[in-house]
């Protein structure tokens, strides 16, 4: 049995410029594409400013501040945030918080799984693990003193956290994690 | 997750063939430094994005098998249909005919005369005034076709 190729007749259909030479140009195409580009340009253009901004996260509109009420607690965060890209988040305790020397800070669970949080600082002396987040004590010599949570979210998403200092009312706020 | 970096690796991919597209073809049939610079940095940038922090064996080759399967079917997209391939690669582009520049094709692609002298040279061409045509391909290489010699 011969193996013979598959073979098709030649049609010589590319397009021809001035009837002589087959080039193919297609310059209705070109120039819608040529429109498609400059919007992208621009497009581009925004996504830069944006994320000097901070719209991505690590930047000027990224950051968030929420307060009690009996200004027991700022929390600084910031609102968008970057999978894998380390972040902080601030607790600054004021006089209200502090109880015998010492200050309660409870965390949800979502700041650890969700947030990826990675060290805290200053070390507490005790941290407990509760059915919905964690309790951490710490020595308190003066106010306003500062805790921080370094945070590294392991994955992209709408997070919702909740911190609270004994004695004073819950901080809920939320993070948007890009990928 | 393994399936994000699967989705990753498809993104990556699709990104970057979306921006060197945008970014416009260069001219010369070989890499100049500025188009190292291009691919190597998005390229690399692109990388530490894919990756993330999975950086085991099996991550890359299931991205590799990943990649290599996005550019066999956009090669097949390309091959089967005559609109895909114009927006993949573009079509050529005519630069001048008969002593007559095309400046819109120039300017939106980012070209000089010099640029199509360049090209003209290495077809053995001497001067502007001896091409009759010169076309940008869709791989970046300018074609000159010279004007035939008129029979003594």
């Amino acid at each position: 049995m011969s193996a013979s190729p598959i073979t098709k007749r030649v049609q010589d259909d590319v397009p021809r410029y001035n009837d002589e030479v087959a080039v193919g140009e297609d310059l209705e195409f070109q120039r819608r594409w040529w429109k498609f580009e400059n919007a992208v340009w621009i497009l581009f253009g925004i996504i830069i400013v944006c994320d000097v901004l901070g719209v991505f996260g690590r930047g000027w509109l990224a950051r968030a501040k929420a307060t009690t009420r009996d200004h027991a607690v700022v929390l600084s965060y910031e609102r968008m945030e970057r999978a894998f890209t380390p972040a902080i988040l601030d607790l600054e305790i004021g006089q209200n918080a502090i109880r015998n020397g010492q200050v309660t800070v409870y965390v949800s669970g979502s700041v650890v799984k969700e947030l990826g949080a990675a060290r805290i600082s200053p070390q507490p002396m005790t941290s407990t693990i509760g059915s919905s987040g964690y309790t951490y004590v710490f020595p308190v010599t003066s106010s306003p003193g500062t805790i921080q949570i370094a945070l590294s979210p392991p994955s992209a998403g709408l997070r919702h956290f909740r911190v609270q200092v004994a004695g004073s009312e819950p901080i809920d706020a939320s993070v948007l994690v890009f990928p | 997750m393994a399936m994000f970096t699967i989705i990753r690796a498809v993104f990556g991919y699709l990104l970057l063939i979306f921006v060197l597209r945008i970014s416009g073809r260069r001219p010369g049939k070989q890499l100049s430094p500025f188009d190292y610079v291009i691919v190597f940095y998005i390229g690399g940038i692109t990388l530490t994005g894919i990756v993330g922090p999975e950086a085991s064996l099996t991550n890359a080759f299931c991205q590799i098998m990943t990649v290599a399967m996005c550019h066999c079917c956009l090669a097949w997209l390309r091959a089967r249909y005559a609109w895909a391939s114009r927006v993949i690669d573009g079509t050529p582009l005519v630069l001048m005919s008969n002593g007559q520049w095309r400046t819109q094709s120039l300017s939106n692609m980012r070209l000089q005369d010099d640029d199509v002298m360049d090209s003209a040279r290495s077809f053995g061409t001497r001067n502007l005034a001896s091409i009759r045509m010169a076309v940008l391909e869709p791989v970046g290489e300018i074609t000159i076709i010279p004007r035939e010699e008129r029979s003594k």
